[in-house]
Formats: C-alpha cells, structure tokens, sequence
C-alpha cells in the first residue's frame, strides 16, 4: 500500500505534537462512531421485525375495500355513494409525537381514535343506501388504521437508513483514510527527526576529530 | 399533538377514503394539480399525515421526496389505487434495506 501522508507538513517537534494530538482524536471520534453506527443498525433490524408483511396487509385490506366500493357504486350510482362520502363524519385524528433515535428525530403515532364505528355513527342516511356501502365504509376505516401505522414505520426506516448511510461512510473515511494517514506522518516526522539528531551526531564527531588533528 | 389526515388522489379512492372518515379529501386529476395541493397542505402545517396513490408518488417523485427525505413529518404515504399495486421493478423499500444492510433481507 502506497503510504499515503499530509501533504505540506514540516517535520518538526512542534507539527508532531499536533499531529499525535489529532490522531488521538481520530481515534477517539472513530470509536465512538463506531457505536453509534451499531446502535443505529439495531434498531433497524428491530422496525424491519415490524415492517414484515405490513406493506401486503394494507394492500389486501385496500383491495377488498376497492372491491365494496365498485359494487356499491354500481348498486347505488357514483353520485349517491358521492353524496353519502361527504355527509359521514370526520373519525381519524392522530396523535403524533416524536422520538429520538440516537439524534436521528423519528415520528411515534400515538392512540388513533379508534375509526371503527357503528353503522349509525357514520353519519349517511339509510334510507337510498346499499349495505355493500357499509361494508366498503368499515373496510376503508379498517385499512385507514393499517396505513397510518405503515407510514410510521416506512418514514422510520427512511429517516434511519439516510442516517445509518452517512454513519457508515464517516466511519469508513475515519478507518480507511484519515487514522492511517495521520499514523504515515507522523512515523514520518519521527523518522525524519531521528535522521537528523544522527546527522548532527555525526557532525560533532567529524568536528571533535579534526580538533584533534590539528 | 393532534393533527388529521388528508388525502390526495383520484377521485374514486377519495371517495373511499371519505367513507372511511377522512374529511380533507383532494380529488386531482393531473400531477400539476397532486402538486399543488400536496403544497398547500404542507405549507399549511395541519396536516401532518398525508396518503396518496402510488401512481401520483411516481409522477412527482422529486416533489415528494423534497419535503420527505429528511424530516420526519409531514408523512406522505403511497397506497395502491383500484387497479392494484403498481409493477415496481424495485420495491423501494426493499432497495434501501438492501443498500444500508448489504444482504438482501427477505421481507
């Protein structure tokens, strides 16, 4: 491997002080990266546990709501089922509150007010109404329920895996590029200074020895 | 803190979700128009949970993913509509776990 240093640096006591000083830092940011990136990924796999087959259940669950819906727009007309649509009452409010992932902010919806209803609370007349709109009203509230808790989880996920993305690369540049350049220079550094305490050595034998001579 | 629900799709799963109990419902047409509303409804703050068709989320990816990818609300939620799950060459879902894990998980 070609030994990869800081470019432009004297070799001095003064620049290698410096240099061991960051290179402890390095070291010290990349542990604790390195944890923070492990922590990350284990709450990753703990919502993976959860996602499992929610994305198929509220497609099901859609599709047979689909399904009612059609019929009753064939029994009753688009208009009326229309006209019923807009005379039920509002039943989704949210709770959203939020937590945090080692500093990553996550969304938690809390208790949705529970958007299963009787037939009357709904708020449409019985009188020009298909039963097969009921059933396609109870389907649409159930998969309304399964989807709020799949948008949780999928936001979850995306804001987790963009934050477990940039972890891994800060924890890769840490280990692969910045510690073992800091480490080249300063073995550099140190080299160089040795060489230079031999060649001065050296100098003041050769100049004890032609003292001597003369 | 309370916030509601609102959807933005075609017409016949608005008035599906209406059944279901959903009040602010958008019927569009075209994406300009998914947009648009999609930006009132940001802009506005109160809603902070909002679904979608898939076939929408496709056409205006970038929209979305400018107000989704890095904050946690407002969520937009992609469902499928009366056709059926969209054909997806890659489950985006599936893409990203595959991409931060390294392995293919099976879902």
């Amino acid at each position: 491997m070609a030994q990869e240093m800081i470019e432009g640096i004297n070799p001095t006591r003064m620049e290698l002080l410096k240099l061991k000083q960051r290179e402890k830092l390095a070291v010290k940011g990349y542990s604790l990266l390195k944890e923070k990136r492990n922590a990350l990924i284990m709450e990753f796999f703990n919502i993976l546990e959860r996602v499992k087959g929610s994305r198929e259940n509220v497609e099901e669950k859609l599709k047979e709501a689909f399904e009612d819906l059609t019929a009753s727009q064939i029994f009753m007309g688009d208009l009326a089922v229309n006209k019923s649509a807009l005379s039920v009452k509002e039943s989704v409010e949210v709770e959203i509150d939020s937590r945090s992932i080692m500093g990553v902010v996550v969304p938690v919806v809390g208790s949705t007010t529970s958007p299963e209803r009787t037939v009357v609370e709904r708020g449409y007349s019985f009188v020009d109404t298909s039963v097969k709109l009921d059933e396609a009203a109870k389907k649409f509230e159930e998969s309304i329920a399964l989807i709020i808790e799949l948008g949780e989880i999928e936001k979850t996920i995306i804001l987790l895996a963009s934050e477990i993305e940039s972890t891994k690369r800060r924890v890769n540049a840490l280990e692969h590029i910045i510690i073992p350049r800091l480490e080249n220079t300063v073995k550099y550094i140190e080299m160089r200074l040795e060489e230079m305490e031999r060649e001065n050595f050296v100098r003041l034998k050769m100049i004890k020895k032609s003292m001597e001579m003369e | 803190m309370k916030s509601s629900i609102a959807i933005v799709a075609d017409a016949d799963t608005v008035t599906g979700f209406k059944l279901g109990g959903i009040k602010e419902g958008y019927a569009v047409e075209t994406p300009q128009e998914a947009e648009k509303n999609l930006e009132n409804l940001i802009k506005g703050k109160q809603v902070s949970i909002i679904i979608t068709t898939e076939k929408i989320g496709d056409e205006i990816r970038d929209f979305i993913d400018k107000y989704t990818k890095s904050s946690a609300l407002p969520m937009i939620i992609e469902i499928p509509d009366k056709s059926g799950p969209s054909d997806r060459a890659v489950d985006p879902m599936r893409d990203l776990i595959k991409r931060v894990i390294g392995v293919e998980m099976v879902k």
